[in-house]
């Protein structure tokens, strides 16, 4: 059976291929490419990529069943994904599953008679704040409440039906005041180049490649004390000050686009909303650091975000701020769209690199560090958006202005995803010294329904979880370092005291089983592990002794791994078990949950 | 050149060595499973974990430089933990089958379970099913269950072969090792995955369920198969009959020499050392009758010496055979061509031919054309041992053309198949037209069948005695086993047959004919079996009274 001419995409190919330093890194966009037109990925699509890129098939096979995006079977017309992560969970994602499962006839994983549907569980697809929610097909829905599931089913089964789009009935709060990142969020379709350029846009550039030197630029990142804002705090300008001085190799800027830690959402606003920033930012990165070439590495699921990117890229060129001379001046930069498949580790800044070579996301052995050898073994920074974001802000205000704004080791603000059980969740700029109290309790007000705080995850799924009594803490990552937790993603999620914590670890478990990559044996072995005790527990059929192999299994997993995934696996597991111990107990001992549960916030079986 | 202190002893290393390098300098071993001297370093199983002094966490050997200064603990109380949790986590999806596992004996789950593990194990969940007896390839079959994901198997048909039929699909616990659904792992090297598989997941069809492993004996020595001459351990079964109908040769494995096969070797090779075993010829026959070696001895030195009081030894040929060892060539020389002074004893028969492959396998299957070279008992101009192209190839025929003619009246042919190359009806003429063919060799052959004289000798691993290879090394076969009851050494015979023609020879065993040898010929000169040891020498080429140039690396193309 032919499924699809693929020798008619060889010109479109070579296009793409030509994007790259390597051929081998077309191997995503192809694949994409591949399924964009079959539907699906068929072995004669894999054959012709194995073909065009002259690696071997088994490879190319390799990363298709690694990315969850790539299908090898043909989906419905529509596919509706629904997130399970412990935000939409909260939010009673189990209960939605269960009227999908009803209403479809269909279980997650299988499609309609008809073809019409495809009903898929998948991990956080980073919109917590309207939880819960889907993606059906390229766009995003929700919160999936009994106002908008009639209109999702008559989408999906009485086309030509299209629903509003889910942040134009929602409630959720969206920073529109900064003071450094929020400033142009109130345009829900995007500030342009013009409004940019209105507001102050490309001065920092400007002033950068025709005032400063690429030192000078990285001093003042530098003094700002602006941290990594992926999430491991980093400070940007010594990482900046790592690419060796005269590197006969080619230098690059990766863009960590691939936001995708359960309860984080803020990457997304700054791709829709205020692309020209990043954009600006990487222009000054790029600088600093001599390089000519960017890549931005864009999860896959993002769709709407990459197109709003795309569309800021192309204006950036028309308008002579990318490409050759920009402005005039002698500086080159070049920046190309890379999107992922489908894969939380692609976050990882190696595993990043990774993927963006055509490979499975693997992160890599260190050393070599990134900055030394990292994508084509070239001298390599990878920053995340949000860090990226701040620079123009800083340039053209000044480090003191923005270090003065945090701590004496963080500087600025951050974009907080608040989700869960806030009264009101949303995306909030506050500086890093703001507290978590004064984040859930004032701005976000407070939890839902003035329900009981019971306890909070302050900086994604990953860190450990703090009770209700640990919430007076600053979020900048020494803070919540210091309490023994982290700032991470500033992803903030609010649990109240309806939640059942062995719940809230299982669907933490499931995530981390889900997403872990399988190369390093403790994590790949050691998550699949403790997914199992956790989902016996939840059936009711603990075992005296669980509790302690479940602490033992995480504590042996630290530490020992090629990259700390398998540690921000480990940490929840330790938390949750070591503070909510009775509640854990209870369910080992009488395999049931007392607490009083909204339907919606069925145990959900999956 | 960086000095670190691993275990409390000092060593200094080249820079870029790694802690697992430096460690097994100083005979410390570190256990691992992904790593590979002869693979790029994956760091993934996590076996190998060290304590670094400074550094909080454990860290790999095999991906740590060595740096000056730096304090690395390989054992304690730390890094025994680490090495025991990483065990547990290999081992929780493992099925646990060894009673029914091949690998079972030579696993190093078992084996660092032994060492390491020792722990009570906890996990009491449903294990991840997989794939279980999946015959990959003619030579390798597959249990993914067992498989511990180390990838090794994965570089090395991407590194070493770059045929790149491995791939690890999937992700997480379902990651699963495997070839792309209709592929079949059929390269010439695929059996190296076997040896380099460390656990029960990748085994040899030819050898499964044939043998346990603690039942084998090992002797070292060298594969016959092609003039390349790659190292190999023997591994063999004297006493169970009962096992693989008698055989005594259980399977070869490859075994390291830096300047000839590292770490490799070619299924072809590996798998053809069934003629051990098999097809033997076991009796001395005259004209189809049973015969006794005396009686051979009696009859064949008493023609040779009619022929020689008669002046024509000019009617006799002997072709000897480019599989024998340097020693029984050298022998064959001494005694046919310079005692007897046989203008007739060449080895011109057109070799067993093939392809050579750029690494390890070569054209000609011969495995000692160049010793044979090197003795002058090829024909000038040809061969060309240096390029390693079919050696013995010669004006070819020569003397076989001349037997045909009926110029010569004896033909003496060492292991060779006359049938082959005349077809059976010039073969049955020639037998008819002589007054001797002698066939002496291991192996039978339709040739042997046409002989006057068959004289059962050994397979080179009951005998001892060096071949030299393309690149002009000079290897020990070494001796495994006493050859089968019946078939004797064929210089032991040569030996004898010398004493009864009243020819002087110095030494009786091989090690006594390499050490005449090596008075004799200037390509071997100052070599004895000592200095050979079991990883050969080169011989002097530049010394040798032919002249042939250097040898070249012919091949070693391996990364």
């Amino acid at each position: 059976m032919t499924v699809f001419d693929f020798k008619s995409l060889d010109s479109q190919a070579k296009v793409i291929i030509g994007r790259y330093e390597e051929p081998r890194a077309a191997m995503l966009p192809l694949l994409w490419l591949v399924q964009e037109r079959a539907g699906f990925i068929p072995p004669e699509g894999e054959a012709w990529v194995s073909q065009k890129l002259g690696v071997a098939i088994s490879h190319v096979r390799e990363v298709v069943s690694f990315y969850t995006m790539f299908r090898t079977k043909p989906a419905g017309k529509h596919h509706l994904q629904l997130c399970m992560s412990l935000p939409c969970l909260l939010k009673g994602s189990g209960g939605v599953l269960a009227q999908l499962t009803e209403r479809l006839g269909i279980g997650a994983g299988e499609t309609t008679l008809d073809g019409k549907v495809t009903l898929s569980t998948v991990e956080c697809l980073c919109a917590c704040e309207s939880a819960p929610m889907a993606q059906v097909n390229e766009r995003y829905v929700g919160p999936l409440d009994a106002k908008s599931l009639p209109e999702v089913f008559r989408h999906l089964l009485e086309e030509p039906h299209t629903p509003a789009r889910f942040d134009e009935y929602s409630s959720f709060h969206v920073s529109t005041g900064g003071p450094v990142l929020s400033k142009r969020f109130k345009n829900a379709e995007g500030t342009w180049f013009d409004a940019y350029a209105a507001d102050g846009g490309y001065e920092a550039a400007r002033k950068a490649l025709t005032s400063m030197t690429p030192a000078q630029v990285t001093e003042e990142i530098s003094r700002s004390n602006l941290r990594g804002l992926g999430g491991a705090g980093f400070p940007t300008g010594k990482k900046w000050g790592f690419i060796p001085k005269a590197s006969s190799k080619p230098v690059f800027l990766v863009v960590n686009a691939d936001e995708g830690e359960p309860g984080t959402f803020k990457d997304r606003y700054l791709l829709e909303r205020d692309p020209h920033a990043l954009l600006e930012g990487m222009i000054i990165a790029a600088y600093a650091i001599g390089s000519h070439k960017a890549y931005v590495y864009i999860r896959g699921e993002y769709f709407r975000p990459a197109a709003r990117f795309a569309k800021a890229v192309e204006e950036a060129y028309a308008r002579g701020w990318l490409g050759k001379k920009i402005q005039g001046t002698g500086f080159d930069l070049e920046v190309v769209i890379h999107r992922g498949a489908g894969a939380y580790i692609c976050g990882e800044e190696t595993a990043l690199l990774s993927s963006l070579e055509g490979g499975k996301g693997y992160p890599k052995l260190k050393p070599p560090f990134p900055a030394i050898s990292g994508l084509f073994k070239c001298p390599t920074i990878v920053n995340n958006v949000e860090t990226l974001s701040c620079v123009p802000p800083i340039i053209r205000q000044g480090a003191a202005w923005f270090a003065g704004l945090g701590t004496a080791k963080q500087g600025g603000s951050r974009l907080f995803s608040l989700s869960g059980h806030a009264a009101r969740p949303g995306l909030y700029e506050a500086p890093v010294t703001v507290t978590l109290r004064d984040l859930i309790m004032n701005q976000a007000g407070g939890v839902r329904q003035g329900r009981k705080l019971k306890a909070v995850i302050p900086g994604g799924i990953s860190a450990k979880v703090l009770t209700a009594d640990e919430i007076d803490v600053a979020m900048d990552f020494d803070s919540l370092a210091e309490r023994g937790t982290m700032a991470g993603s500033a992803g903030v999620i609010v649990m109240d005291e309806t939640t059942c914590m062995v719940e809230a670890l299982a669907s933490a478990a499931r995530f981390f089983a889900d997403e872990s990559c399988g190369q390093c044996s403790p994590c790949r072995e050691g998550t699949g592990w403790i997914l199992k005790v956790m989902n016996r527990i939840r059936r009711g059929e603990g075992r005296d002794g669980d509790l302690e192999a479940l602490l033992s299994a995480a504590s042996r997993m630290e530490g020992k791994t090629i990259c700390v995934f398998a540690d921000a696996a480990a940490w929840p597991v330790v938390s949750y078990i070591t503070k909510f111990r009775s509640e854990f107990e209870h369910h080992v001992k009488t395999g049931t949950c007392d607490l009083k549960r909204e339907p919606s916030h069925a145990h959900a079986d999956h | 050149m960086p000095t670190l202190t691993i275990d409390g002893k000092p060593v200094t290393v080249p820079e870029g060595t790694t802690v697992i390098q430096a460690a097994e300098k100083l005979g410390i071993f570190v256990p691992r499973y992904c790593y590979h001297p002869g693979l790029s370093v994956a760091g993934n199983c996590r076996i190998c974990l060290v304590e670094v002094a400074k550094s909080p966490k454990l860290q790999i050997a095999c991906n740590t430089p060595a740096a000056e200064g730096m304090v690395v603990l390989t054992r304690g109380a730390k890094v025994e933990e680490g090495r025991q949790a990483v065990l547990e986590f290999l081992l929780i999806n493992h099925p646990l089958d060894c009673p029914v596992c091949d690998q079972s004996g030579e696993c190093d789950l078992q084996n660092f379970y032994m060492t390491y593990g020792l722990y009570d194990p906890r996990f009491k969940e449903q294990k991840v099913k997989k794939a279980k007896a999946v015959a990959i390839g003619p030579k390798v079959m597959l249990d993914a269950e067992r498989c511990i994901l180390c990838s090794r198997c994965v570089r090395f048909t991407d590194e070493v072969t770059k045929t790149g039929e491995f791939g690890i699909f999937n992700r997480g616990d379902r990651s699963q090792i495997g070839l792309y659904p209709g592929k079949t792992l059929d390269n010439p090297y695929s059996g190296n995955v076997v040896d380099i598989c460390p656990v029960g997941a990748l085994t040899d069809r030819d050898f499964r369920f044939k043998a346990r492993v603690w039942y084998l004996s090992t002797a070292p020595s060298v594969c016959g198969g092609c003039s390349r001459g790659c190292n190999v351990d023997l591994h063999y079964v004297l006493d169970r009959p009962h096992l693989a109908q008698g055989a005594r040769v259980m399977r070869l494995k490859p075994r390291f020499n830096p300047d000839v096969n590292r770490w490799w070797m070619c299924d072809e090779g590996r798998y053809g050392y069934k003629f051990m075993d098999q097809k033997r010829l076991t009796r001395v026959t005259h004209r189809g009758s049973e015969s006794t070696w005396e009686e051979a001895l009696t009859a064949l030195a008493g023609w040779l010496a009619r022929a020689r009081e008669e002046g024509r030894l000019d009617q006799v040929g002997v072709i000897p055979s480019a599989r024998l060892t340097t020693e029984e060539l050298f022998l064959i020389r001494k005694l046919f061509q310079e005692a007897l002074g046989l203008k007739n004893c060449l080895l011109d028969l057109p070799p067993k031919d093939g392809t050579s492959d750029g690494f390890l396998i070569q054209a000609d299957k011969n495995p000692n054309t160049m010793g044979a070279a090197l003795l002058d008992l090829s024909p000038s101009p040809q061969p060309s041992p240096i390029k390693g192209e079919g050696g013995g190839a010669g004006d070819g025929l020569s003397i076989l053309q001349k037997a045909l003619d009926g110029q010569l009246k004896a033909l003496w042919i060492f292991g060779h198949d006359l049938v082959g190359l005349l077809g059976e009806e010039k073969t049955a003429q020639l037998a008819k037209q002589l007054e001797l063919l002698v066939y002496q060799g291991s192996n039978e052959n339709p040739t042997a069948r046409h002989a006057h004289w068959v004289l059962p000798g050994a397979v080179y691993v009951e005998k001892d005695g060096t071949f030299v290879n393309c690149q002009g090394r000079v290897q020990r076969v070494g001796k495994a086993f006493k050859p089968l009851p019946g078939a004797r050494p064929e210089a032991e015979f040569l030996v004898e047959l010398a004493k009864r023609l009243e020819i002087q020879v110095q030494g009786r065993t091989p090690e006594e004919l390499f050490a005449w040898l090596a008075r004799e010929v200037p390509a071997f000169a100052g070599l004895t079996y000592e200095k050979l040891g079991w990883q050969g020498m080169a011989v002097n080429l530049s010394s040798s009274s032919r002249k042939r140039g250097s040898p070249i690396e012919s091949g070693m193309t391996n990364p």
